[in-house]
């Protein structure tokens, strides 16, 4: 692969970083691996390290680790002729049906029939990164390709006065936050054509625990509102933004947030600021399909890494 | 932001009327009851952005409270129809835009009538709103035959869509009306130009 200088130099950074990780996992792979310790060994915020990580390595932590230690089950089915149940223990399964079906998930073979077969011991892996058993530091090639052309905008908020409703728990059920406030929206008589709703985001929803996610429903509204009962006022910050536009249904907002810090962010020469984050809702869930939902992902910039 | 599957949306239950391809075909329209607002002179203008807040306060509030009386709905897409007096609508984007008409209508489920409109601009005013609130009123429209085709991009390119409609209707030995209907899939102040999504429509019964 041809690499620009320009782009590699700004590039070392973070694949470095992550590289950091993905040694330490390797070192470490019988450990408990919590995230908030992985993303002080990267020096990136709680906030950001996951989706960096997702998006750099192209699969999140867990599937990363689960996936390593499948290929050292794998590595150890293959070269030694030790019990198929001690290995599965090993890999963290607790039974020999459990990593079975694990392993015939991943290898499309049981593992009895694997051994036999002396099939490769690896696994498919987008950054080049397997289990080494000599734990040497691992071939990482960050996933980069097609998103070169990744469309992102860096734009500048001016503060905004919302009516907000605080939802703390998991972030597919902020449904029921909505209709609250969509309600008391109406109740005011404050829809208008020029009115905006946002969410604003706290936590990352694949790392913090799903009840403890902190989001709040936003609506844009003038200065005459007062708060009431439940609905807050504040005033979201302004600054300046990195700003892509998701296409498709919200479950799968997660897959842009990863391609835009993993991806973009590490060669933009920008950094990921503090949360919150926004999400700009651009048409009505209420009446349009899914997959064609527009979700504009506000990433705040310039923050310390 | 979840959807239910249950409520009312009569985008969805008059499916066939919303066809959006991106290629011209025909369809039925049946009659539809729709709150309107009407007026003259160019889209964006003063008149126009206050009838259409007019619109949006009106159909919001109708539909909270017909939702908190019990029967939730979806509320519709914005639609346009934009016409010049005594002209065909093939000579729409040769006139100045200070002559068009206009009317901005979404669409209503048949339980909402004039008692509940009246009891809207009431709730408004008690909620110290202001606006010209009569200006909003229940209209019936039926428009037969239609040619329909999506058009995908920015209003200033929909000359070419419009041009592909009236190839079609005349290959078919139809005239086009005196009206050119949109219908907004998408929000403009929102969504960008290139991916706005917009349903012609152009009557031709």
């Amino acid at each position: 692969m041809a690499a620009d200088t320009l782009e590699s130099d700004r590039r070392t950074d973070y694949p470095e970083r992550v590289l950091r990780v993905l040694v330490h996992i390797q070192r470490n792979l019988d450990d408990d691996l919590p995230l908030d310790e992985l993303a002080e060994i990267a020096c990136f915020s709680p906030f950001h390290f996951h989706r960096i990580f997702t998006g750099m390595v192209g699969e999140p932590v867990a599937r990363h680790i689960r996936r390593l230690k499948l290929e050292r089950a794998a590595n150890r089915l293959k070269h030694t002729r030790r019990e198929v149940l001690g290995i599965a223990l090993e890999a963290g399964y607790e039974s020999h049906a459990a990593f079975t079906r694990a392993f015939r998930a991943a290898y499309g073979i049981s593992p009895t029939d694997f051994r036999a077969a002396r099939l490769p011991a690896l696994m498919e892996s987008a950054s080049g990164v397997h289990y080494d058993a000599g734990s040497e530091p691992p071939a990482f090639s960050p996933v980069s390709p097609e998103d070169n052309t990744m469309d992102v905008e860096i734009r500048s908020l001016e503060p905004t006065r919302v009516a907000f409703l605080r939802h703390v728990g998991p972030y597919d059920e902020v449904g029921s936050t909505w209709e609250r406030l969509t309600d008391w929206v109406g109740r005011e008589c404050l829809f208008g054509p020029d009115v905006r709703f946002f969410g604003m985001c706290w936590d990352d929803p694949e790392v913090t625990p799903p009840d403890r996610i902190r989001y709040d429903a936003c609506v844009t509204v003038d200065e005459t509102v007062e708060p009431e009962g439940e609905i807050g006022l504040t005033t979201v910050e302004g600054g300046r933004f990195a700003v892509v536009l998701h296409q498709g249904p919200y479950d799968r907002l997660g897959e842009t947030y990863a391609a835009l810090l993993g991806r973009w962010f590490p060669r933009s020469g920008h950094s990921p600021g503090d949360p919150p984050s926004l999400e700009l809702y651009l048409n009505d869930p209420d009446g349009t399909e899914p997959e064609e939902l527009l979700t504009e992902i506000w990433m705040p910039t310039g923050g310390s890494r | 932001m979840s959807a239910r599957a249950e409520k009312l949306d009569l985008f969805k239950l008059h499916k066939a009327e919303y066809s959006a391809r991106r290629k011209p075909t025909l369809v039925e329209i049946g009659p539809g009851s729709y709150l309107t607002v009407r007026g003259r002179g160019a889209p964006g203008s003063e008149l126009f952005s206050q009838r259409a807040e007019v619109l949006y306060a009106m159909a919001y509030t109708l539909k909270f409270e017909s939702k908190f009386a019990g029967r939730d709905y979806t509320v519709s897409k914005l639609e346009g129809l934009y016409g010049v007096d005594g002209q065909s609508m093939n000579d729409l984007t040769s006139m100045p835009m200070s002559d068009w008409n206009w009317r901005l209508m979404i669409r209503q489920p048949d339980f909402i009538v004039d008692d509940n409109l009246a009891a809207a601009r009431e709730t408004l005013r008690a909620k110290g709103k202001e606006g010209d609130f009569e200006a909003a009123t229940l209209e019936t429209l039926e428009e037969g035959t239609c040619v329909q085709m999506l058009h995908v991009g920015p209003y200033e390119e929909e000359s070419r869509t419009v041009e592909a409609m009236t190839t079609f209707a005349a290959g078919e030995g139809l005239t086009p009306n005196l009206w050119h209907h949109e219908i907004y899939l998408s929000d403009p102040r929102r969504v960008p130009p290139e991916r706005l999504r917009t349903i012609l429509r152009l009557p031709v019964g």
